[in-house]
């Protein structure tokens, strides 16, 4: 995978400016976390016994993208690209036969698709889903996407210690 | 001595600015402790990922050190000395654990913890402040934002920390 333009969120601004800055930093954070690694390396589970691995995290945070911004913020009948709640399991777990080409263009597609959507709604408004576990706010949405990609890259800190011994944000 | 298992509270889906950034703090705050929780001295200061020298002693003392900073050094300005701090290794925090008993650091992060909510209780979250770092200044709200991201990362190392110390994993 190519090595993103990471760019620091705004030290001083409003709510949507820096919720938006910090979403697109971590985007960049997990793909940096990924570059120049072989697919092999990307598909290997780092840190057993944990079966995490860095082209798994890329494709779960590929679904979540779309759940939170396609499914629950619209209300969309939503085709997920690996298959969706049903097939956690798998998005995390069926790396075998999948390259890394395709994921991080999956994954591209995604994020600018939920910039999209987001950048038509007020941080107050609430989520369309019939789901009640989905009735969130949009400030909601962007508050839980930045912690969960955050801990994520956390996991992916140490896969990619183990892999190569490189470290740093 | 371990540390107790807290109660969590799952953030509100709906709420003004200030309170979700406050709860998701909270919610990151409760997930470290869990992530300690029940664990033996020994076994929270060992270095269960190598070549990664973390361990999740190391991490409670960290983000103890880091609310610290960020709240009451460069926001509200107080001129605090982190009892971590050390001239000698400026990663003493995450480096010399038995420079502190467990009862000591559980209750040094609760009471750092109290004083960062206090703050951002009596403060307005466009409230600049000057930072030594590159940034120079910053907003109250930005530190809050930064604390939730970096509690969150640092929770996902202590994920898999602890499921390498006892197999225990969940959010």
């Amino acid at each position: 995978m190519e090595k993103p333009d990471r760019r620091e969120p705004p030290f001083v601004g409003d709510e949507r400016e820096l919720l938006e800055g910090f979403l697109d930093y971590y985007r960049d954070t997990l793909l940096l976390k990924c570059a120049g690694l072989s697919d092999e390396q990307l598909r290997t589970r780092g840190v057993e016994p944990s079966t995490l691995t860095l082209l798994g995290l890329v494709r779960h945070m590929t679904s979540v993208e779309q759940r939170w911004f396609q499914q629950a913020l619209l209300g969309r009948d939503v085709k997920f690209v690996y298959g969706g709640a049903r097939n956690r399991e798998k998005e995390f777990h069926d790396v075998l036969g999948e390259s890394s080409g395709r994921v991080e263009r999956n994954f591209l597609d995604v994020c600018s698709e939920s910039r999209i959507i987001a950048r038509a709604h007020d941080l107050e408004e609430l989520a369309r889903s019939s789901n009640p576990d989905e009735r969130v706010t949009l400030r909601w949405i962007y508050l839980h996407m930045i912690e969960e990609y955050a801990r994520h890259c956390g996991h992916a800190d140490l896969l990619r210690e183990r892999l190569d011994g490189e470290t740093g944000d | 001595m371990s540390i107790d298992t807290p109660a969590r509270i799952e953030p509100d889906f709906h709420g003004p600015e200030k309170q979700q950034l406050a709860a998701w703090l909270d919610y990151h705050r409760a997930t470290l402790l869990i992530k300690c929780a029940g664990l033996t001295f020994q076994q929270l200061a060992t270095a269960s990922v190598p070549p990664s020298t973390l361990t999740l002693l190391g991490l409670l003392r960290h983000m103890t050190f880091v609310e610290e900073y960020w709240f009451q050094r460069v926001f509200a300005g107080d001129d605090v000395i982190s009892i971590y701090e050390s001239r000698d290794d400026p990663d003493a925090d995450l480096n010399d654990l038995q420079s502190a008993p467990l009862e000591d650091v559980e209750r040094h992060f609760l009471d750092v913890g109290d004083a960062s909510r206090e703050i951002v209780r009596t403060s307005d979250l466009d409230a600049l402040a000057r930072s030594s770092g590159p940034s120079t200044t910053i907003d109250l709200r930005w530190v809050c934002v930064h604390l939730i991201e970096e509690y969150a990362r640092h929770n996902g190392h202590a994920d898999l920390l602890r499921e390498c110390i006892d197999g225990a994993t969940g959010d």
